[in-house]
């Protein structure tokens, strides 16, 4: 299952599983963490960045998360997979610092800034738009409703791995994304506007309408 | 019929969730058959998915994976030495400041940063973007690669900018670079340019370094002596150099404060001259200041930073 330590690179093993990794990371191999980490951190990135609505707090989360993820490996019960259960570190890492922050005013031009990482595509100005406005409208929602509108809504998990990640009921998920879409649908609305001028429509939309 | 009572977007919502018992479920729905603004709310709860769906996810900044890079080689560190356990998040600048020339960096470790003088040790620098699958990542991945390819260039140019700064006295910090790098410094100082770095220190009373690395406004919280010391140090006399010295007169009459470092790199992917200045010398406060190398004006508030 260990793969030779001299040949650390990933394309040297693609087909190690994530459990093996951590397996052989809890063995003492030096490199299985980095690789798990290299699987992972963009979308760890992701959930992170969409559930803080902030760059350096999303660094921060992560960073103690992967870190925290590498001494508690010994404690991974593999009923899980291991992508649930380092975004389950990932989540509570972010609900944990936006508990202790509290809500921190944002000032327009950190929005600025982060939106322009996120979407550096000088042409994709309406999507940087898009993403603007999708990110200070998060920041409006509790943290739990957040957490659980990003995973489902933005990462598109289901119920189930979401409810898995955040260890409550599929119901409790169901309904926080309930009351996040609840909230956000009055703020977003003029996206769907907006982006069916482009498109056809929504067909949701449109058969709501005519029917 | 046109029922008085419409139904709240909360109520709408757990309908789509399918929360709602089967007898208000019914009810909302002839309620829906009949009544236009609930559709219309309906409609928008939907568009809240498609919108949240269509934005796009970022990859990590290259910044922050080194960032974690770095955490867990330390991590790995202390794992290895007994397994002393780190109560809290210990101080990365301080733990990691000698590091990566310090160690032997031989038995296979977590991703060190810039540990031995390997030539593909410094191509996981770009890693972010050599992974190839997100666009924007790619789109900048040459100039990342660019700037971190020499990772032996990089540690002489700290002794190159250490002992420049030594020989004038100009850098407080200065001396951390030199008293770490001189293994390697030594025959880099005697072979590599030493007037480059030497003399348009003296002569501009400002050293300038082309990086080309892409900062984000995290790392420029963190000591900028870190990431600005380990760069190439510019060629004397260039267009390019005149640009900066037009930016860096712009800049120090701006602030009314004397310019000590300029980095030529970028600022979120965009074209960049970060420019430092003392702010006060006795507690290593500098103000940064991030301008466009082309009209020097500023990309971001200047801020405060730590040298």
């Amino acid at each position: 299952m260990n793969s030779p330590p001299e040949t650390p690179s990933s394309a040297e093993r693609p087909s190690v599983t994530d459990a093996e990794l951590l397996t052989a990371h809890i063995n003492g191999d030096p490199h299985a963490f980095s690789e798990i980490v290299k699987r992972h951190r963009d979308r760890m990135w992701a959930v992170a960045l969409r559930t803080l609505g902030d760059p350096d707090e999303a660094a921060d989360a992560v960073q103690d998360a992967f870190v925290s993820a590498y001494r508690k490996a010994g404690s991974f019960r593999g009923e899980a997979a291991v992508t649930t259960w380092l975004h389950r570190i990932v989540v509570n890492a972010c609900l944990d610092r936006m508990r202790r922050k509290s809500v921190r005013p944002v000032a327009d031009d950190e929005l600025i800034e982060a939106a322009e990482r996120e979407t550096p595509m000088p042409d994709q100005t309406l999507e940087r738009e898009v993403s603007m406005e999708v990110s200070a409208a998060l920041k409006l929602l509790p943290g739990d409703q957040r957490a659980a509108l990003v995973l489902v809504d933005m990462m598109g998990y289901s119920v189930e791995d979401a409810a898995q990640v955040l260890q409550v009921p599929s119901g409790t998920v169901k309904s926080r994304c309930a009351r996040g879409r609840a909230k956000l649908a009055p703020i977003l609305s003029h996206l769907r506007n907006r982006s069916e001028a482009n498109r056809v429509s929504s067909a949701k939309g449109a058969e709501l309408r005519d029917g | 019929m046109t029922g008085d009572t419409h139904y709240d977007l909360e109520i709408l919502a757990e309908l789509a969730e399918g929360l709602l018992d089967a007898d208000t479920a019914q009810r909302v729905r002839e309620h829906l058959a009949v009544c236009d603004p609930c559709g219309e709310l309906l409609a928008d709860l939907a568009a809240v998915r498609e919108v949240l769906a269509a934005t796009p996810t970022p990859a990590m900044p290259m910044g922050v994976a080194l960032r974690i890079d770095k955490a867990l080689a330390v991590e790995a560190e202390s794992r290895r030495g007994g397994g002393v356990g780190l109560a809290e998040p210990p101080d990365w600048d301080e733990l990691m400041r000698d590091a990566p020339w310090e160690r032997p960096a031989a038995s296979g470790d977590v991703p060190r940063q810039a540990p031995e003088q390997t030539p593909e040790q410094p191509v996981r620098l770009g890693v972010v973007a050599d992974d190839g699958s997100i666009v924007p990542a790619r789109r900048r991945a040459p100039r990342r690669r660019r700037w971190a390819m020499p990772a032996v260039a990089a540690a002489a140019a700290v002794a190159v900018v250490g002992t420049a700064v030594t020989a004038t006295g100009l850098l407080v910090a200065g001396g951390d670079g030199a008293s770490v790098a001189p293994p390697i410094a030594l025959p880099s100082q005697s072979s590599a340019q030493p007037s480059v770095s030497r003399d348009p220190t003296r002569a501009r009373a400002y050293v300038v370094t082309n990086s080309d690395h892409n900062y984000s406004d995290h790392e420029l919280r963190m000591r900028l002596n870190d990431l600005l010391g380990p760069a190439p140090a510019l060629n004397g006399a260039s267009s390019e150099s005149d640009q900066v010295a037009k930016c860096v007169t712009a800049v120090s009459k701006r602030s009314k404060l004397d310019v000590f470092a300029v980095d030529r790199g970028q600022y979120n992917g965009q074209e960049a001259l970060v420019v430092a200045s003392w702010k006060k010398r006795a507690t290593e406060r500098v103000r940064i200041d991030i301008v466009d190398p082309f009209n020097c004006k500023n990309l971001r508030k200047p801020a405060l930073g730590r040298w």
